[in-house]
């Protein structure tokens, strides 16, 4: 298997304030990976930087996409190479329709009947999305705003999906129905790279994980391994 | 009176109503106010007189070569003043402060590379007033309304219908988020602030004739313009429009009707009201800070 992404001493800062400080990770093609830690903890930090929406002056270190540097390029370069993102707390375009929504996931796409069938199988794969297609995307529940947000995604034909905490403020029940989906979507054959607060559904669904505490990575491992890990037993799942 | 009066009063809400649009546009797109907005209908009214009078080019090749230069000087503004000093983070009222210094360069530029001097455009159509319902309306004033209202329909199916318009509401609603679709949102936000410029500099090419041509043009109907896009609710497109013609008839029918003296007060108190009873303008536009 090859590495489709890889952080070599990744490092970001804002301003003098180092927040990632040095991390390596990869993901191979065709894995599900997570990214795991507490709060604050530059998930997020690393996830926006891996698809250029931070700004570039705060980047040092190496990310390879597919053998490319990328770590310098702007956003819908990183997109139009196959990287996409869903990002923590969905960013919906609210004054646009759920159809207009997911037609603006396929924005750098020409292919009109190839656009319309992937519209069809996020339907069949979110039926919810379906019944509200003529609804503002501001209007739908947070739950389905996550849904719309993946299918948005989905529909740009991503090489690797990042999902940055797709379970943020949903009920346990769609949570599920979520992570049903990301599962199935990587059966299809889409490579995803997650962060997830939630650790126990996080470890249930990768094959691998990464642990991050304050700017690092302190652990590294196959999920298996990661759940019975008594360190992260204690600090993540819970468990005394 | 009442059909003359109303349809100048059209011609000049129409004008608002391109200024408005552009203020609309830009602040959808850069949550910001370019006080740039009426100096660009000035330098449209110089340049569409430069091209039809001076060049000789017919009046319709005059306007589009207009708008084209407008609308490249437009995102040349944006590239090279708003979004370098953005790029430096600095508060949003300095970059409107410097649009209001971009504004007197441009005047003043104008003024060096033209004249002080009221200039007029010669005829443009053969014929040079129109019979409607027996009263007759002067062609230019016909031809700006028509020209005004195929642009802001143009615009409309523009934003709503095509791919690189819902891009370009994408990117105004949620940048990050349209950078994620694979949007270039700078592009996308240059492209607003060049639009905005072109309808300006049209609705100066379009003015020019009717009202002569000179240097403080603009400078007034930019103020109006301002004004109808906040009554029709600041930054949306419909109301920027309704906004401005509300306003262009009101003001040409208190002048008419009542005295020119007071047309400008009546406008502006019209404004107060608005911001007093109903801020969010008469499409309801956010207007309350949460």
């Amino acid at each position: 298997m090859s590495k489709l992404l890889e952080l070599k001493d990744f490092r970001y800062s804002y301003g003098n304030i180092q927040v990632v400080k040095g991390i390596d990770l990869y993901v191979e093609e065709g894995e599900i990976i997570t990214l795991i830690g507490a709060n604050g903890a530059g998930k997020t930090t690393t996830m926006q930087t891996i698809s250029g929406l931070t700004p570039a002056s705060g980047v040092s270190g190496v990310i390879e996409f597919n053998g490319k540097q990328i770590q310098k390029l702007p956003g819908y370069e990183i997109t139009k190479r196959g990287l996409i993102q869903v990002l923590e707390g969905r960013h919906i375009f609210s004054q646009l329709t759920v159809l207009e929504n997911m037609e603006t996931g396929a924005y750098l796409r020409k292919d009109r009947k190839g656009i319309r069938e992937d519209i069809q199988k996020m339907y069949k794969l979110f039926p919810r999305l379906e019944e509200r297609k003529t609804q503002l995307g501001g209007t739908l529940s947070g739950g389905e705003q996550q849904m719309l947000a993946i299918a948005r995604a989905m529909i740009g034909q991503p090489k690797l999906l990042l999902l940055d905490e797709p379970s943020l403020g949903l009920a346990p029940i769609i949570v599920k129905e979520i992570f049903e989906a990301i599962k199935r979507i990587r059966e299809d054959g889409t490579t995803i790279m997650f962060v997830e607060q939630n650790s126990k559904i996080a470890l249930n669904t990768a094959d691998r994980g990464y642990v991050m505490q304050t700017g690092e990575i302190i652990l590294r491992d196959t999920c298996e391994n990661l759940m019975n890990n008594e360190q992260v037993q204690k600090a993540y799942m819970g468990v005394d | 009176m009442f059909l003359q009066i109303l349809i100048s009063g059209f011609v000049l809400g129409c004008v608002y109503g391109l200024i408005a649009l552009g203020y609309s546009l830009i602040y959808k797109s850069s949550g910001l106010m370019n006080f740039v907005q009426g100096d660009v209908l000035t330098l449209g009214a110089f340049l569409g007189y430069t091209f039809f009078s001076l060049l000789k080019l017919p009046y319709l090749v005059s306007l589009i070569l207009t708008v084209l230069v407008a609308f490249l000087f437009g995102m040349a503004m944006e590239h090279f003043v708003i979004g370098k000093l953005l790029k430096k983070n600095v508060l949003a009222i300095y970059v409107v402060l410097a649009t209001i210094a971009v504004q007197y360069i441009l005047q003043n530029s104008i003024q060096g590379i033209w004249s002080t001097k009221m200039l007029s455009y010669p005829q443009i159509f053969s014929v040079s007033s129109i019979k409607i319902a027996g009263v007759s309306i002067q062609t230019e004033s016909v031809f700006c309304i028509f020209m005004s209202f195929l642009c802001m329909a143009g615009l409309q199916i523009f934003m709503k219908h095509t791919r690189f318009g819902t891009a370009m509401r994408a990117s105004a609603m949620d940048a990050k988020a349209a950078q994620a679709c694979g949007i270039n949102t700078s592009l996308s936000t240059g492209i607003s602030w060049g639009i905005a410029a072109g309808m300006a500099a049209l609705a100066g090419i379009l003015l020019g004739p009717i009202y002569g041509v000179f240097i403080m043009l603009g400078s007034t109907i930019g103020r109006k313009g301002f004004a109808g896009a906040i009554m029709g609710g600041y930054g949306n497109l419909i109301g920027a429009i309704v906004g401005g013609i509300l306003l262009g008839v009101t003001e040409t029918f208190v002048a008419g009707y009542l005295s020119s003296t007071y047309k400008d007060m009546i406008a502006y108190a019209l404004l107060l009201l608005f911001l007093f009873v109903k801020p969010t303008g008469i499409f309801n536009e956010r207007a309350i800070s949460e």
